[in-house]
C-alpha cells in the first residue's frame, strides 16, 4: 500500500480520460492532455497515446479507418477505490470536525460502511503542539446546523439572513451571499467568507467567524449573478505591505521562510550576506498577529516600515525596556 | 532538455529539492552542493511546473536573488500535491493496469491462466504468466482486486466500491472530502479522490496554511505503522549544515517512535521518539528525516510510552530538554500586565495560548504565568510574542534570563530614539 505510486499519477489519470471519452480526435487527445497534465506534459504524453508504428505507444487506442481514435478496451475505465483511501476515510470519521458534513443517519451508515477497514492512523499519534485552546464546538448541534445551512447556502447561492456576534460584543443581523469557507489549524476555527447584500446587489465583503453565529435562516431569495472569489479576496486584501529584514543569525533565515511560507510575499537575498528583505503583504484585520508574530524574532529581524506599524513595533519594544528597568549589567551580553 | 521526464522514480530526491525551491525560492545554483547541474536542471523545471502559479524566483539580478509567492490561504488546491502524480512506470504497467482492469470491468472472478490468455486473444497483449501474476498480486495488495482460493487456483475480482459510488451513496461526502483534501496531514489522498471523480475543491481555504507539509506525508506512513506495530524505526538524519556537505551521509538513529509534534505556528513538524542508545526522548525534524524503515518490535514499548505521556507535562513546544547541558531548571514564571477593564483579550489570549503553563492573578492587572518546562529556551521564544506586556522573568537557567534581557536592549536599539532612520 503506497502513496507514490502510478496508479493515483497524472498520466494514468489522462489515459482514464481519454478512454473514456473515446472515440476522439488527435486533438481531443491533447486537448485532454493539456488539461489534466503537467505544464509539458504535451509534449510527452499524446506520442504514447496514439497508435506509432513502431509499436513504441502504450497500446490503449487504435486507429479507426475515417482516422479517429477508438479505445482498444470493452468498458469505461474503472478505478475502484484503493485501500489506502478506504484507510484514509476511516481515518478522518474520528476527527470531529467530520461530522459537520453528515445529519447523523448518514454518519452512521458512513461509520457502518467502513467498519471493517482500519484507519490509516490514529488520532492521537498528533499533537499539534502550539493549537490555541479555544477552538470551535464543532460537534454541538447549533454549530453542525449554522455549518450546513451555509454549505448548502453557498451551493444554491442562496441569500441567507445571518444573526451573529461581533468580535467586540455587538449583535448584527444582515443578508448574506455566503461564498466559501475557511479553515485555521493555528485556531482551529472556521470562518465564512461572504458578501453583503443591499437589495438585489452583492455590497461589501465580510468574514464571520462561524462560533459567533447565533442564528442562519434562509431568506427564499437566490443570487443569479456570477460569483468570483478572485473578486472577494481583491476586496479583502490589504495594498499596504510589511517590509522587514531578516538576519542569518540564530537561524533567523530558516526560521522565518518557513514561517512565513504561508504568506504572500517578495523576498530579495543578498548574496553576500544572507540577509533577506521580504516585503509581506497582509489582511489588515490579521495586523496585530502579524505585528507579535514579527516581534518574536526578537533581534534577529527588523521592521523596517511602512513608519506606523514600525512605530507600533517600536512603541512595545520602548514599553517593554521599561517596564523591566534593566540595571546595566543585565543589559550586557550573557 | 535531451532526456528529461516529468516522471521520477524515487520520492525523496525531489521532496529535498521541491521544499527547497518553495522554501527557498531564492537559492541559487551553486547551493545545491549535493547534486550535480543536470539534475538541479531536471529538477528546477519540475519546480517550476508545479509551482509555477505559486511562486518565481529570478536568480540573475545582481548580488540579489529574488523570489515572488502568493498567498497559501488563497490557494483552493495544493499544488504540490503533483509531485505524487509524477511517478514513472513501465509500459507494461500502464497497458496492464487499463486491459486487467477491463478484463475483469464485468465483476467475475477469473484465475491468472484465463487473464494471461484472453490479454493475448482479445487485445493481442502478449505477457508471461509471471509478469500478469505480480502485477494481480500488486492490485490485491492495493486493494483493487481481491483473490479467492478455488482449489489450488486463485481468483481475481475487482472490488465493487467505487469514489463516485461512495460519494453518491453519503450525501455530504464529498464536500466532506473536499474540505480534507487540504489538510496539511495526508490531504492529497482526498485529493485524488476528487480527481478521479473530476470533482476539485472549490469552497474550502485554509489560513496559517503550510503547504510544503504534504512532502512528508510520503514518509509519515512508515512511522506511523511503527507506532501502531510497537516497534523501532530506522532513519537519516540531515540537518541543514549536513545538507550542504556534499559528503555528507547525516546521522544513523533507531528509535521508538512516539508521536509527530506539529506546530502550527512555525510550520515545523517533529518525530518524538525514544533514542534507546542515548536513554532519553527527542523530538527529530521531519523535514530532515530520510530512509526510513521499520525495524525491530520493541519490547518495552508501553511503559517508553507511559513515560512518554508523563514527560509531555513538561514540553512547551518540542523539546525535552537537555538536563545534562542545562542541569536542574526552575519553573519559569512570567509576571503579565494588562488593563482589567479594557483588555480582557489578553487575559483570554494566555488562557488559550498557555499550554502546560497554569495562570494565576496575582493582583489588579497582574498574572502570573508559571511554566514548568524542560526547556525553558522554547516558553521565551514564545514570551516574545507578549513584548511590551513582561513585568518581570524569574526561574527557568540564568543563562535563558541574560538572553532574554539582552534581546530586549537590542531590539531597543533597534527601534528607539533619534537614530531610527529604518523608516521605508
Amino acid at each position: 500500500m503506497t502513496l507514490f505510486h502510478e496508479m493515483y499519477g497524472a498520466y494514468f489519470r489522462i489515459a482514464a480520460r481519454v478512454l473514456d471519452a473515446a472515440p476522439l480526435t488527435d486533438r481531443q487527445v491533447n486537448e485532454i492532455v493539456a488539461a489534466e497534465g503537467f505544464r509539458d506534459s504535451v509534449l510527452f504524453v499524446p506520442q504514447k497515446l496514439l497508435p506509432q508504428a513502431d509499436g513504441s505507444d502504450w497500446g490503449l487506442l487504435r486507429r479507426n479507418p475515417d482516422g479517429t481514435l477508438a479505445a482498444v478496451t470493452k468498458h469505461k475505465p474503472v478505478m475502484p477505490l484503493t485501500l489506502l483511501q478506504k484507510r484514509w476515510l476511516k481515518a478522518r470519521l474520528s476527527d470531529p470536525k467530520m461530522q459537520l458534513f453528515f445529519d447523523d443517519e448518514t454518519f452512521a451508515a458512513l461509520t457502518d460502511a467502513l467498519a471493517d477497514v482500519s484507519p490509516l492512523w490514529q488520532p492521537e499519534l498528533f499533537r499539534y503542539t502550539d493549537r490555541f485552546s479555544d477552538g470551535d464546538p464543532f460537534t454541538e448541534p447549533a454549530y453542525r446546523a449554522h455549518f450546513r445551512a451555509l454549505l448548502h447556502a453557498i451551493r444554491t447561492k442562496a441569500i441567507v439572513q445571518i444573526r451573529f456576534q461581533t468580535g467586540g460584543g455587538r449583535r448584527i443581523a444582515m443578508q448574506y451571499l455566503p461564498l466559501a469557507i475557511e479553515y485555521s489549524r493555528k485556531n482551529d476555527k472556521f470562518r465564512l467568507y461572504c458578501r453583503s447584500v443591499r437589495g438585489n446587489r452583492l455590497a461589501g465583503s465580510g468574514i464571520i467567524n462561524l462560533g459567533r453565529i447565533e442564528q442562519v435562516t434562509e431568506t427564499g431569495r437566490h443570487y443569479d449573478g456570477e460569483i468570483s472569489l478572485t473578486e472577494y479576496f481583491q476586496m479583502r486584501r490589504n495594498r499596504t505591505h510589511v517590509t522587514v529584514r531578516v538576519t542569518t543569525e540564530r537561524n533567523a533565515v530558516e526560521r522565518f521562510l518557513m514561517e512565513f511560507a504561508s504568506y504572500e510575499k517578495h523576498t530579495e537575498r543578498d548574496a553576500e550576506t544572507g540577509t533577506l528583505t521580504v516585503k509581506l503583504y497582509y489582511d489588515k484585520q490579521d495586523e496585530t498577529e502579524l505585528l507579535i508574530q514579527l516581534l518574536s524574532f526578537g533581534p534577529v529581524l527588523e521592521i523596517l516600515g511602512p513608519p506606523d506599524f514600525r512605530a507600533q513595533a517600536a512603541e512595545r519594544v520602548l514599553r517593554q525596556y521599561e517596564l523591566l528597568g534593566l540595571n546595566k549589567e543585565e543589559q550586557d551580553a550573557p | 532538455m535531451a532526456g528529461f521526464s516529468e516522471l521520477i522514480k524515487t520520492f525523496e530526491k525531489t521532496r529535498d529539492y521541491i521544499r527547497d525551491f518553495f522554501i527557498y525560492g531564492c537559492k541559487a545554483r551553486g547551493e545545491f552542493v549535493r547534486k550535480s547541474s543536470r539534475t538541479y536542471d531536471d529538477e528546477k523545471r519540475r519546480a517550476e511546473s508545479w509551482l509555477g502559479d505559486v511562486i518565481r524566483y529570478d536568480d540573475s539580478m545582481h548580488g540579489r536573488q529574488v523570489s515572488i509567492s502568493v498567498d497559501s490561504g488563497h490557494i483552493p488546491e495544493n499544488p504540490l500535491y503533483q509531485a505524487y502524480g509524477a511517478k514513472s512506470f513501465t509500459d507494461n504497467d500502464i497497458r496492464l493496469h487499463f486491459l486487467l482492469l477491463d478484463l475483469l470491468a464485468d465483476g467475475r472472478p477469473q484465475n491468472l491462466r484465463t487473464l494471461t490468455d484472453r490479454l493475448s486473444t482479445e487485445y493481442a497483449a502478449v505477457f508471461d504468466e509471471q509478469t500478469v501474476r505480480n502485477k494481480l498480486r500488486e492490485y490485491t495488495a492495493e486493494g483493487l482486486l481481491t483473490s479467492e482460493i478455488q482449489g489450488k487456483t486463485a481468483y481475481y475480482r475487482i472490488v465493487p466500491e467505487t469514489a463516485a459510488k461512495l460519494l453518491a451513496e453519503y450525501p455530504g461526502l464529498d464536500e466532506a472530502v473536499r474540505f480534507y483534501s487540504e489538510d496539511e496531514e495526508f490531504g492529497v489522498i482526498g485529493a485524488q479522490i476528487l480527481r478521479s471523480t473530476g470533482l476539485r475543491n472549490d469552497i474550502f481555504y485554509r489560513k496559517h496554511h503550510y503547504i510544503v507539509h504534504t512532502l512528508e506525508d510520503a514518509v509519515l506512513p512508515e512511522f506511523l505503522a511503527a507506532a501502531a506495530e510497537k516497534r523501532r524505526v530506522c532513519f537519516r538524519t540531515f540537518s541543514a549544515k549536513a545538507q550542504r556537505r556534499p559528503d555528507s551521509e547525516g546521522g544513523s538513529f533507531e528509535v521508538v517512535p512516539m508521536q509527530i509534534l506539529a506546530s502550527v505556528q512555525t510550520g515545523r513538524r517533529y518525530l518524538a521518539a525514544y533514542i534507546p542508545e542515548q536513554k532519553r526522548f527527542h523530538a527529530f525534524r521531519l523535514d530532515f528525516i530520510r530512509n526510513v524503515k521499520r525495524s525491530v518490535p520493541e519490547p518495552d514499548y508501553d511503559r517508553l510510552a507511559e513515560v512518554y505521556h508523563r514527560n509531555l507535562a513538561h514540553v512547551f513546544g518540542v523539546s525535552f530538554g537537555m538536563r545534562r547541558d542545562l542541569g536542574a531548571v526552575e519553573p519559569v514564571i512570567l509576571t503579565i500586565t494588562l488593563n482589567e477593564h479594557t483588555e480582557g483579550y489578553i487575559r483570554e489570549r494566555l488562557e488559550r495560548e498557555k499550554r502546560i503553563g497554569s495562570l494565576e492573578k496575582a493582583g489588579e492587572g497582574l498574572y502570573t504565568l508559571t511554566v514548568d518546562a524542560f526547556d525553558p529556551n522554547e516558553v521565551m521564544h514564545w514570551s516574545k510574542t507578549l513584548i511590551g506586556r513582561i513585568v518581570s522573568v524569574e526561574g527557568g537557567t540564568k543563562q535563558m534570563r541574560g538572553r532574554f534581557y539582552y534581546d530586549i536592549c537590542r531590539m531597543r536599539n533597534m527601534y528607539g530614539g533619534d537614530a531610527d532612520d529604518a523608516v521605508s
